[in-house]
């Protein structure tokens, strides 16, 4: 089913697509920092979500049609479990869309003064992370397991980064800073409210995340995963690249769009 | 064809039937409550229209369900099936059709009559209205009056710019068809020319806590002169509580809406009466007494959950106020004089 | 009563229990190290409460057993995917099994339960509302820390929320039942998860109803804030229930939409499905999307009250009005989840008691497809009073109306199925017409609401009222008693009463429609809702009289309807057959249904509504060499 030809076509791919990100991201800092161009900036993270849907998490492969008719087959299992999957994310991705609407109701062209530099830090993290899952699941569908652990380490310490970036940095300096959860006033609305829920949200999501990275590594362990069937890997990528699909909308809504408000 | 003619003429016969059901139970037409302003016209226009197209709808889905229920019975005994019709594309495209056309020439007569409702008069006199659990205070702000009661001169466009201490109300006038929320942080307004002379109620429609069934106050709609005598009345009133602490405590009592929830006569209300309030040992629901004096009146208005009186809730459902010294000591001095 | 003990609900009721214990000691521990007070009115503080019920939601889950093989596989233990049954008799419905056919039952069952129990508090305040003034609920009157007014307030807002969980779990009930049987699938495609959206919903109803022992709630099921800020622990554990609900509906329905997409009969094009699966399919489309919202919307609720976050309160910046979008974005295309699956019951069950084919199939499931989408944006039409910005009340006038197009195609495509059909009458069709003319009168009821001047003088008042209970009753409550009626022979091989069905619909149906047009009749003259007492003076007290008096005949007639459900499990007429003489694949085979559905894979060759066509199979049995091995 694999050769090696088409697995460093593939990891190359990765590399290239992990670029692209970066350039993105890079630019959409500069052009907040620059010019304050809402509109320039959504359409950056929609540019940024289309990479990461379909090279990452592979989208199109929800059009892939049965090879085996016989409903208690693996490969049967695996296209339903994939429907299953995405049919999650959808209605997940509802609560962070109303999240999304929330803040843009309450906030408008405001946001919470927070520290850039860290912002711009736990981001790049959450994307380097996505770029060693991608490649770990590559590797793991081309039957190379140990090359799967490997990265997927790479990617929970990277996750855990992230995690405890945002938990345990950033909620701390924005506290000290006096960005508490009940900051607000008539005029800057509730930012601190809508800071903390947005980051929580999605630090939970993380969380979870790690948890499925965890369980997907220790049965990889096991040798419960070949390269035709490794559909837990699968799921534990896709929910992975979910989490930083979610952020690339997170992080300018919070970091970049609008004039920052202090609690001082 | 002799089931569609039977069928038509029970429709229309039904029709006729279930819309004049409707007016003799007084709904067809709205005539109750009475219709009190401007605006209630182009709302009961609709509204009639509306229950003459029900009446028919009604009529031409459930005649041919009951005819064919008649008519096309399985007899006793019988075990055939009925004739084969899947569809008709023609038919289909009908009953999708029109009833989208008259969905839209609701809809746009819907507009209109909104248009109506909304209508501004740029001379419309502006009254402020503020909600709080669980009644409601005006104030006229060119007279500096502040009332309970609402009074409004007939014929004459008002705008009510409205808002609430808490959470939210919605202020209704059943006899002027208009409804409006009361939202905290924010003025909504309600605009309404009163046509005809009487004494109305504002109830207020939405949900907000044990005594929203009470709270009404009194409207009433008066001529221009019986008005404006009431007006200078009133600004009268005002000036001369203005000048003793008690009489601006009476004010500030008003304008916060304590009389909603304490009577001055000794009837009880959602909070205890203030009625020989002041000297009195009052009962707390630890089981203490506590002379009534002004420390205990001022904590009890600052900091309602600081004693709790037997009988009542805790927490409180008294909302803890804001007041400078001075206002507290007219207010205690209004309650002094309640014997 | 042993086998009581030893059950899955009641080692889930337990660990409940301890999780909440857990959960509300951690809080206060944590709270007591911190030197915040660490008791309150109902002895735990409110965090605590919060907590605990949540941890006790999880426990529960743990603890009865259905997220076995999930650790299992988390583990990387591999599970059985055959689900052999180890209980019997009613022992199957308070343990943790993966048949359809139990957990739609088990989903019927509780949905029951808590119509009773959202019914006897409507009865309750309705005997207060027989006259003005008030009666019982005094406020000296005092129970659960409420005085009477605030337990009326309560006990009318748990009726509300109770009875919509109450339909979201009886639809589900329904279309776990039929959905697999209609499409010739031997489980639902996620067994585990079915079970899993069951059993969550046991708690999350425990949750819910222990509100009215904390001080209760009195915002209505709507749960507006500031109100919902103040309001008493019970709010936190109205908004849990419904949360936790919430994930049922979620994952229930992501369930069904992978079923009908991934595990339809061979030949079971989209166009020859039973008419039901696509009401099914539309209804699970909403709830696997929009109920985010209402999640969303309640945790930031009580996040607001647990930390101060000021999404909705004013002097913080925030927006009451806000919530109020977050909400009726869910709770709106809501109430076309409660209809669609009854609306799917009246087209499936009609052509069967007509043996005529269902008028206009294509359009008819393009319709429910249709109200579902469209359903998504008429929301604010429950705002219009509300103070949201003036100039969005047009357009969604147009679309709340626009719903009436696609909801008129059903009602005509039912008159022309009827038409010239040989219609027979027996308990479930009963039920079926009277949903229709039900319906009809909730439906038309709704325009009036939607042309936006009118609303303002009919919102919040009874008139409202009368409008959704008659949409709920036509769309929700009389077929799911059709649906219950038709297929009881099917789960149980045997039939109920016709003698005390009939009976059940001839007292129910003039009852209620005595309760809901003077429902209309008094909202009309100026009676708002949500209150325990009305003015004398509007002269409404004849009027409420006979309102409670058609309340209670309703409860009766349900009664009698309870007593026939349970005493025909045992004793009623033996019904092997398909004796309805349904052209449906499920009727193809004796009841009641073994374990993995049909004996052998079924074919689709023809087309499903072909009554009056002699020879025309909707399915067939797919010869026994081409069955490759389905189990
Ligand atoms: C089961 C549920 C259900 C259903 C199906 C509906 C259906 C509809 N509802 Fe209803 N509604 C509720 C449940 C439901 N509703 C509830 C629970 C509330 C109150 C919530 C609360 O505040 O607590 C509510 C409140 C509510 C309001 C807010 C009222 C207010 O609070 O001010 C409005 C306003 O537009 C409305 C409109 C409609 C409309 C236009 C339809 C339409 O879908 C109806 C369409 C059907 C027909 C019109 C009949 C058949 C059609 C024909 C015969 C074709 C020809 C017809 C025409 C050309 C008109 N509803
Ligand atoms: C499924 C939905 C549903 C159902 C079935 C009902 C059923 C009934 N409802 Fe409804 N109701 C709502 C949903 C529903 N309701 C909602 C959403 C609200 C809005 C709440 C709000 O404003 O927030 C509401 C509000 C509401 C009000 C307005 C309250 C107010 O605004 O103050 C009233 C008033 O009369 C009322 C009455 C009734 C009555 C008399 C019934 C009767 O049909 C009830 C009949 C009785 C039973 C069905 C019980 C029968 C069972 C037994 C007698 C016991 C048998 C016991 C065992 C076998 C153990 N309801
Ligand atoms: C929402 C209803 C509500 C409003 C509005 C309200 N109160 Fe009260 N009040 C109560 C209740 C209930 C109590 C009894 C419980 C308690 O002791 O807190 C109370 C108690 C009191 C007491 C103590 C009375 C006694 O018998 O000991 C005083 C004084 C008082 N209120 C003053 C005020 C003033 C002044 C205002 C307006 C600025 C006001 N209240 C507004 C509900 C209200
Ligand atoms: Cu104010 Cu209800
Ligand atoms: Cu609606």
């Amino acid at each position: 089913m694999s050769h090696s030809q088409n697995k460093s076509a593939a990891l190359m791919q990765g590399v290239i697509i992990f670029i692209y990100l970066t350039a993105l991201t890079i630019l959409e800092y500069f052009v907040a920092v620059a010019f304050d161009a809402v509109p320039l900036l959504i359409v950056v993270a929609i540019a940024k979500a289309a990479l990461v849907l379909y090279y990452f998490m592979h989208i199109y492969k929800l059009n892939e049609t049965d090879s085996d008719t016989n409903h208690d087959s693996y490969a049967y299992k695996t296209i339903t479990n994939r429907l299953g999957l995405w049919l999650f994310l959808l209605s997940d991705s509802f609560v962070f869309a109303g999240l999304l609407v929330m803040r843009s109701n309450l906030l408008g062209l405001t946001r919470p003064e927070l520290n850039q530099v860290l912002g711009l830090g736990v981001t790049a993290v959450l994307l380097i992370s996505s770029f060693f899952m991608n490649r770990g699941e590559l590797l793991m569908a081309h039957g190379d397991v140990k090359g799967f652990m490997r990265n997927t380490v790479i990617t929970f310490i990277l996750g855990l980064g992230f995690l405890l970036g945002v938990v345990l940095l950033e909620w701390r300096i924005a506290a000290h800073e006096g960005l508490t959860a009940d900051f607000g006033n008539p005029v800057t609305g509730p930012v601190g409210g809508v800071f903390y829920m947005m980051t929580g949200m999605h630090a939970f999501h993380v969380f979870t995340g790690l948890i499925f990275l965890a369980v997907v590594w220790n049965n990889a362990r096991k040798g419960l995963y070949t390269a035709e069937q490794h559909w837990g890997v699968e799921a534990a990528a896709v929910y992975w690249h979910f989490v930083d699909l979610v952020w690339i909308f997170f992080y300018p809504a919070l970091y970049l769009i609008g004039t920052a408000v202090s609690a001082h | 064809m002799q089931h569609f003619v039977i069928v038509g003429i029970l429709v229309i016969i039904t029709t006729v039937l279930t819309y004049l059901g409707l007016d003799v139970a007084g709904l067809a037409k709205q005539q109750h409550p009475v219709a009190a302003s401007l605006q209630s016209a182009p709302i009961d226009q609709l509204w009639h229209w509306e229950m003459i197209v029900i009446s028919f709808l009604f009529a031409l889905i459930v005649v041919p369900m009951m005819y064919s229920l008649v008519v096309f019975r399985q007899k006793k005994g019988e075990m055939k099936d009925g004739e084969h019709m899947e569809g008709n594309t023609t038919l289909e495209v009908a009953w999708t059709v029109i009833p989208l056309f008259i969905v839209v020439i609701f809809a746009y007569l819907g507009g209109w009559s909104l248009g109506e409702v909304n209508r501004v008069d740029p001379q419309a006199l502006v009254i402020n209205v503020r909600g709080a659990q669980f009644a409601w205070t005006f104030e006229y702000p060119e007279y500096g009056i502040v009332s309970n009661e609402l009074h409004l001169p007939v014929d004459r466009q008002v705008v009510l710019k409205m808002t609430s201490s808490d959470v939210i109300h919605s202020f209704w006038v059943p006899e002027f068809r208009l409804k409006q929320d009361v939202v905290p942080g924010r003025i909504t307004e309600y605009r309404v020319t009163p046509t005809l002379i009487g004494d109305y109620k504002v109830r207020c429609a939405e949900l907000c806590g044990t005594s929203h069934a009470y709270m009404e106050n009194p409207i009433i709609v008066n001529t221009q002169a019986d008005y404006d005598a009431w007006i200078i009345e009133q600004t009268e009133i005002a000036q001369q509580l203005a000048q003793t602490p008690e009489g601006q405590g009476r004010l500030l009592a008003v304008r916060n809406g304590c009389l909603g929830c304490h009577s001055l006569d000794g009837t009880p209300g959602t909070g205890p009466t203030w009625f020989n309030l002041f000297g009195k040992q009052e009962n707390l629901d630890d089981g203490t007494a506590i002379l009534v004096d002004e420390a205990y009146l001022a904590e009890s208005i600052l900091n309602p959950n600081a004693k709790i009186v037997a009988g009542f809730t805790s927490p409180s459902v008294m909302p803890a106020f804001v007041f400078t010294d001075e206002e507290i000591a007219n207010i205690i001095a209004y309650i002094q004089t309640l014997k | 009563m042993k086998k009581f003990f030893t059950s899955a609900l009641f080692k889930g009721l337990v660990w409940q229990v301890i999780g909440f214990f857990i959960g509300a000691s951690l809080v206060t521990g944590i709270r007591a190290l911190m030197g915040l007070s660490t008791t309150d009115t109902f002895f735990f503080t409110e965090p605590a409460w919060v907590l605990g019920s949540f941890i006790g939601a999880i426990s529960f889950l743990v603890g009865c057993g259905v997220t076995d093989d999930w650790i299992k596989w988390a583990r990387g233990i591999e599970t059985h995917d055959e689900h052999e049954e180890h209980w019997h008799g009613w022992e199957k419905f308070i343990n943790v099994s993966f048949d359809h056919k139990v957990i739609g039952i088990q989903y019927t069952l509780i949905a029951l339960a808590l119509l009773a129990i959202g019914g006897t508090f409507a009865l309750i305040f309705r005997t207060e509302l027989a006259a003005s003034q008030l009666q019982f609920l005094t406020t000296e009157f005092q129970l659960f820390g409420q005085n009477g007014p605030q337990l009326y307030n309560t006990l009318m807002s748990l009726h509300g929320i109770v009875m919509i969980i109450s339909i979201l779990l009886g639809i589900s009930g329904i279309i776990n039942y039929a959905v697999p049987l209609l499409i010739g699938a031997a489980d639902m495609s996620f067994p585990r998860l079915n079970a899993f959206s069951y059993w969550i919903a046991v708690p999350a109803a425990v949750t819910l109803i222990s509100s009215l022992f904390l001080g209760g709630f009195d915002t209505g099921w709507t749960g507006y804030p500031p109100l919902s800020s103040r309001a008493p622990v019970g709010m936190q554990m109205f908004f849990m229930g419904v949360f936790i609900a919430g994930w049922s509906s979620i994952l229930g329905a992501l369930n069904v939409v992978v079923t009908v997409i991934r595990m339809r009969a061979k030949g079971m094009a989209a166009m020859k499905m039973p008419i039901f699966v696509w009401a099914s399919l539309a209804t699970s489309i909403i709830a696997m999307t929009a109920t985010q919202f209402i999640g969303l919307a309640f945790q930031l609720v009580m996040f607001q009250r647990l930390f101060g976050m000021g999404f909705f309160d004013p002097s913080k910046g925030g927006n009451p009005v806000l919530f109020q979008h977050l909400f009726w974005f869910y709770s709106h295309p809501a109430v076309y989840v409660f209809i669609l699956p009854g609306l799917g019951v009246i087209s499936e069950l009609l052509p069967v008691f007509v043996r005529k084919p269902l008028y206009g199939y294509r359009w008819i499931a393009m319709s429910s497809i249709g109200i579902a989408l469209v359903g998504f944006v008429v929301w604010a039409h429950h705002m219009f009073t509300s103070g949201m910005n003036e100039y969005l009340r047009v357009p969604f006038m147009y679309s709340t109306l626009l719903v009436s197009v696609p909801t008129g195609v059903k009602f005509f495509s039912w008159v022309a199925t009827m038409w010239k059909g040989k219609i027979s009458t027996p308990t479930p069709m009963l039920f079926v017409l009277g949903a229709i003319i039900v319906f009809l009168m909730g439906g038309l009821s709704g325009p009036p609401h939607a042309t936006v001047s009118t609303d303002l003088h009919l919102h919040d008042t009874y008139f409202v009222v009368g409008h959704f209970h008659d949409t709920i009753f036509g769309g929700f409550v009389f077929p799911f008693f059709a649906a219950i009626y038709y297929w009881f022979p099917k789960a149980t091989g045997r039939r109920m009463s016709e003698f005390w069905g009939k009976v059940h619909f001839w007292l129910m149906t003039p009852s209620f429609f005595v309760l809901t047009f003077g429902m209309m009749y008094v909202g009309l003259l100026g009676m708002r809702r949500r209150i325990a007492d009305y003015d004398p003076a509007l002269g409404l007290d004849t009027a409420h009289l006979v309102l409670t008096i058609g309340a209670f005949l309703i409860a009766l007639s349900v009664l009698i309807f309870f007593i026939n459900f349970f005493y025909s499990i045992k004793n009623g007429e033996k019904a092997e057959g398909n004796i309805w003489e349904s052209r449906s694949p499920e009727w193809q085979v004796p009841s009641p249904m073994s374990l993995h559905n049909y004996p052998t894979p079924i074919e689709v060759v023809g087309e499903p509504y072909d009554y009056g066509l002699k020879d025309a199979p909707y399915t067939r049995f797919a010869p026994a060499s081409k069955g490759k091995g389905k189990h």
